[in-house]
């Protein structure tokens, strides 16, 4: 295992470089700077020179690409230009932020995706099994910034029962940060929640015309006891890799939840460095994404080596 | 194709279904319940219906970006924190007469070289520290380096010398006369000297205001608290102000509905509907004029180098159409860039240019012209483009074709501070809410030595020099000067102003007693929830 990791290694290694690089370069690309963001509108040449020259703006691109790749190495991201205080915290806060609105709506979309699934698949009302395909046809169909909106305007404003936006962090007060989670966990899951519905629908009924169901209902095996004990884990598997798939799609919504609540996560960070060319945290943020990616497909296929040692010996 | 098995087992029944429904909404209600209500927790005022000032109470203020710390000492989009955390040596009234803060007096000398000022000999800093004269010091050297990038840098740097006459009073030396010395000391916040360096990097803000920093969370808003040991006797009333960071507009009307803020400047006029009719909460229109829309002109592109065609599309745009449509009927439409609250407002300059297409397409045919066709440079968001639009739509009525150049507000910026815009572009510009010479001398897009619309004119850089340096402000001469500078801006049109702009607050109907400064510094001193 060793050796196939020391194999992997150098690849990994040379993507995260010449991400880097890539990233470093697009941002120097894109018109506008952060000096001249930094001046204002009413500054002189002198106020941006000497911006410039604060910032480091005023070395050759590749001094300054290589300070950026030198102060990563020494594990200092060094402070932001535009937003204020340090790159590492700025980044730090937005993940913690973003991961805990993440996981709110992951688990919306447990509680809501068997919901959906499980009533859709099993109920003799026609009523709820109509009323299950109209709400999880309208959360796919309803892009989170109007359901956002529509969320807003019922339980802030029409009956104003919980906060609009922005966030209380959970280890200073845990039952108004649950409040204020809520709807923007709700606006993020909903998509997801009806994919899941739909699909466990799918997988129960299926397993409900199964040979084995037919017989073990022959047998008296109480109906509930059916559901619960042999359809419903046999329905799973596919859902769990499913439901895997769609924390890539909860981790990207964040980003427009995040605006729609004033969530201030990984999102809006993004935005707003972009917005002020704060080149320190873009960059900062980009690699760490880069980074992330790049270790998940490595675990991967340590994991895979691990599994079948013939890609070992490949 | 398979079949689904006939006798499907039950799913949850309806007694089940309701139960469990029964269940969680009883597990919720009694959660919510057994803990605070974040909405009513947003809304702490002060117990008690009175209408009196009362102490206590956290205000909760909506803002649609968070402060830069870098730009602690310049006028940026966010600079509600600065009265809140510092003071200023005075304020103005409404007519700009200044009134005492940190000085309590002051003497102009004769030739108007030098001012001496008095200082309050009793406030310390949120630190401890006692504020002397070498506070004031520092804080004009600091405004004069670049770094600080501030837009009164020019009238810092004509500081030329400091004497001190003990602890609280100093001599500031001029190397000219300037009558816009006090538009510095409204804008110039005193910052601990010692930890000046902090508060730019957003470590540590420590002032001498009503309110001292509990906490910043970068992207989220400020958090302060009640300064006990401030110089105003029992002031200020509120215990705390939270500026909270909500960037999208909808969210941040649906905040102040709800009830989680009761104060925000940054609503746009044309979202406020929904606000107008909602008897808790109240709109104020501040003619402070702070910001003006104006349509930008490269006067190097060809033909808009002929003051002809210039003036042309200041007679094609539908000034008030504008304020109505786009703006939400908040704005004033004018010609000039003056407030009315400006010594150099005039009724006259206000209209004179007025929408007459006829007018417009009649100096366009005398200068040669009968169809134009420019690239215009605005910001991409909705309330700019809507802008853009609008003056897009009234010139082509007079055959200027414009194509819209949408773009981002620092690639704009970038663009404007280097004369790089094309031959059009529409945004706002701040500075004529004080003295008049200031807008002339601090304003880049205004500035007579350069500017974005690559102007240079010996008459306009006199007669802008004159008024800058003309001690008295108040006088039939400094007037006639002002009169000057509005008849060169209208008449070259380099800068065609469309709409001046006040702050627009909403506010709970509770709360009283806010103000704003003229570079929009909010004022809490005196305000309380009721």
């Amino acid at each position: 295992m060793r050796s196939y990791l020391l194999r992997r290694l150098p690849s990994a290694l040379l993507v995260l470089v010449a991400a880097s690089f890539v990233i470093f370069t697009i941002l120097r690309l894109v018109p506008g700077d952060p000096a001249t963001a930094l001046a204002g509108p009413d500054a002189d040449a002198a106020t941006v020179a000497a911006i410039r020259e604060r910032l480091g703006l005023d070395a050759p691109l590749l001094s300054q690409y290589a300070h950026w790749i030198g102060s990563l190495l020494k594990g200092d991201l060094g402070p932001s230009y535009a937003i204020g205080g340090q790159t590492a915290d700025l980044i730090g806060d937005g993940l913690g932020a973003t991961t805990e609105l993440t996981v709110a709506a992951l688990l919306f979309v447990i509680v809501l995706g068997t919901a959906f699934g499980v009533l859709g698949a099993t109920s003799r009302s026609r009523w709820l099994t109509g009323a299950v395909r109209v709400v999880t046809t309208a959360a796919l169909a309803v892009p989170p910034f109007v359901s956002g909106v529509l969320l807003v305007l019922v339980f802030a404003v029409a009956l104003p029962v919980l906060p609009p936006g922005g966030r209380v962090a959970f280890l200073t007060a845990p039952d108004l940060a649950a409040q204020y989670l809520v709807l923007p966990a709700l606006c993020l899951a909903l998509p997801s929640a009806a994919v899941l519905g739909r699909y466990l629908k799918d997988g129960i009924e299926r397993g409900l015309a199964e040979d084995y169901i037919r017989t073990a209902t022959a047998a008296g095996i109480p109906p509930r006891r059916l559901l619960w004990r042999h359809t419903l884990p046999n329905a799973l598997p596919p859902v769990v890799t499913l439901l895997g798939m769609q924390v890539g799609n909860l981790l990207g919504g964040a980003v427009l939840v995040e605006a729609i609540f004033a969530w201030p996560g990984l999102g809006q960070l993004a935005e707003q460095g972009l917005q002020r060319r704060d080149y320190p945290v873009v960059q900062d943020l980009l690699l760490l994404l880069v980074a992330v990616f790049v270790l998940v497909q490595l675990l991967t296929d340590l994991v895979y080596a691990w599994l079948d040692p013939r890609i070992r010996w490949e | 194709m398979t079949e689904l098995y006939p006798l499907t087992p039950s799913g949850p029944s309806r007694r089940s279904t309701l139960r469990a429904a029964g269940g969680g909404a009883l597990l919720l209600g009694l959660g919510l319940a057994g803990c605070r209500s974040a909405v009513s927790d947003t809304s702490s005022a002060p117990q008690g219906a009175s209408a009196e000032p009362r102490r206590g109470g956290v205000l909760n203020v909506a803002v649609n970006a968070d402060f830069t710390p870098a730009l602690l000492f310049a006028q940026s989009g966010q600079s509600l924190q600065q009265r809140l955390i510092y003071n200023t040596l005075t304020r103005y009234d409404d007519r700009l007469h200044p009134k005492p803060e940190l000085a309590t007096s002051w003497t102009y000398a004769k030739d108007g070289r030098s001012i001496t000022l008095r200082l309050r000999d009793d406030v310390t800093f949120h630190n401890g520290r006692k504020f002397t004269a070498d506070d004031v010091i520092f804080a004009v050297k600091n405004l004069q380096n670049p770094l600080r990038a501030a837009q009164l840098r020019s009238t810092a740097a004509t500081v030329t010398g400091f004497e001190k006459r003990g602890d609280h009073e100093l001599v500031l030396k001029l190397a000219h006369p300037v009558n816009n010395l006090f538009d510095l000391f409204e804008f110039m916040i005193i910052a601990d000297r010692e930890s000046v360096e902090d508060a730019v990097a957003g470590k540590k803000f420590i002032g001498t205001g009503p309110f001292q920093l509990k906490k910043w969370s970068p992207g989220s808003g400020l958090s302060l608290i009640r300064n006990d040991a401030y110089w105003q006797p029992g002031r200020p009333y509120l215990d705390g102000v939270e500026l909270r960071v909500i960037a999208q507009a909808d969210a941040l009307i649906s905040s102040l509905r709800s009830g989680q803020s009761q104060l925000t400047f940054d609503a746009p006029g044309k979202s406020l509907g929904a606000v107008k009719s909602d008897a808790r909460l109240t709109i104020s229109d501040y003619d402070t004029g702070a910001g003006a829309v104006y349509l930008g002109v490269n006067t190097t592109v060809a033909p808009l180098n002929d003051r002809t065609v210039r003036q042309a599309l200041a007679w094609a745009v539908d000034r008030d159409r504008l304020v109505a449509q786009t703006l939400g009927g908040y704005g004033l439409a004018s010609a000039a860039p003056w407030p009315k609250s400006s010594p150099a407002y005039s009724e006259a300059n206000r209209t004179h240019y007025t929408h007459d297409p006829a007018k417009a397409r009649e100096l366009l045919k005398s200068a040669g012209h009968s169809r134009l066709e420019f690239p215009m440079l605005h910001i991409a968001l909705p309330g700019e483009t809507a802008i853009a639009e609008s003056i897009q739509y009234d010139l082509k009525q007079v055959g200027v074709h414009v194509t819209l150049q949408p773009t981002d507000g620092a690639t704009a910026q970038k663009k404007l501070i280097s004369q790089g815009m094309p031959a059009l572009w529409s945004l706002g510009h701040g500075f004529a809410q004080v003295q008049p010479s200031t807008l002339a001398v601090s304003a880049y897009p205004f500035n007579e030595a350069k500017n974005t619309s690559k102007f240079r004119s010996a008459a306009y850089t006199k007669v802008v020099r004159e008024a800058w340096t003309e001690p008295e402000t108040d006088t039939a001469a400094a007037n006639a000067l002002h009169q000057k500078i509005s008849r060169i801006l209208l008449d070259e049109a380099f800068l065609i102003d469309l709409v001046v702009r006040g702050q627009l607050q909403v506010s709970a109907a509770g709360l009283h007693g806010v103000t704003l400064n003229k570079f929009s510094y909010l004022n809490l001193d005196n305000a309380y929830l009721v």
